[in-house]
């Protein structure tokens, strides 16, 4: 059985919100990563790399925990 | 009395200007989502592999949704950003003592008292809003596609979990007591928080332990009685007190 336009419909008023809040946490992530240039661990790369494979809160959060430099 | 306004006011700028706020707001608001989203999707995953399971034998008969499905994975998915909440902000007291930014106040006069409290006044205002927006998504979801008169004692259950978490909170600074680092205070709040579960494992023994508050959702199944948790509630009540009075005894005579 294949995904029918009646089951997306369903699910849309979940997805939208999802997606939209999704994509502001790893915005702000990426943005963050970029505006700064020294990080408590890891470089730049390795931080894009895990906000965006853990975008669905646990890339930017482990970033902000453990990869976020105090100013 | 000023001095603790002026405090407070400091530690809300601070939550806000470092982001922690709007990160940790986000997660709870995914996670609240997520609990009606997944119920919505179970069967339609069901059905998905309804093809393959039948291959291997296994025939589904019509799975049913309803807004226990969703407070069910309310209960199972809340942990998780209670987790990030303890992380996040494990390092409130102990990471200001490793950069020294305290030791300026504390010397200009500010009571070393008024660190703690106002501390853990701003983590329990943060911890109200996460957790009523979590909350308020998730039942403002199953209204609107199930009925929530089906889950028992659900503000309850919600009571439980809000000073259970409070409880965490003033855990935080028993801990930031005997441990320097931030990652140390956050590794053993982790530890404290996932371990629960293992000593839930010994029969007979959880009644007694106050991390028996988490298991509330079971109530909103109809399992068990409201009055079970009465005596634990007493319990987390007065070793949140204790805590917070221990936290700032050993932190007025700690050397810094």
């Amino acid at each position: 059985m294949k995904p029918t336009p009646e089951m997306l419909k369903q699910i849309m008023p979940f997805l939208i919100p999802l997606i939209v809040v999704e994509l502001l946490l790893l915005a702000y992530t990426i943005y963050h990563i970029l505006t700064h240039e020294k990080y408590k661990r890891g470089n730049r790369i390795l931080w894009i790399v895990i906000a965006v494979v853990g975008m669905q809160f646990w890339g930017p959060v482990l970033y902000f925990i453990l990869g976020k430099e105090e100013e | 009395m000023k001095q603790l306004i002026a405090f407070t006011k400091k530690e809300s700028l601070e939550i806000v200007r470092n982001s922690k706020l709007l990160i940790i707001g986000i997660v709870f608001i995914i996670v609240g989502i997520m609990n009606p989203a997944i119920a919505m999707l179970t069967p339609k995953l069901m059905e998905l592999m309804s093809e393959q399971l039948e291959g291997a034998g296994i025939v589904l008969d019509e799975v049913t949704v309803n807004a226990l499905t969703s407070w069910q994975q309310y209960f199972k998915n809340l942990p998780m950003a209670v987790l990030v909440f303890l992380l996040m902000f494990s390092g409130i007291l102990v990471g200001e003592l490793q950069k020294g930014t305290l030791i300026n106040m504390l010397t200009k006069g500010l009571n070393r008292s008024k660190v703690v409290i106002s501390k853990f006044i701003i983590l329990t205002i943060v911890w109200s809003l996460c957790l009523s927006v979590c909350f308020g998504i998730t039942y403002g979801y199953n209204s609107y596609f199930w009925d929530n008169s089906i889950a028992k004692h659900l503000g309850f259950t919600f009571i439980c979990t809000y000073i259970g978490g409070i409880w965490l909170i003033s855990l935080i600074f028993v801990v930031s007591m005997f441990i320097k680092s931030s990652t140390g205070v956050a590794s053993v709040m982790a530890v404290i928080f996932l371990g629960k579960d293992l000593i839930q494992m010994i029969p007979g023994i959880s009644k007694y332990l106050p991390t028996f508050i988490f298991e509330c959702g079971k109530l909103v199944d109809g399992a068990g009685k409201t009055s079970d948790y009465n005596r634990v509630i007493i319990e987390i009540l007065i070793l949140t007190v204790v805590n917070i009075i221990a936290a700032i005894y050993i932190f007025n005579r700690k050397n810094i």
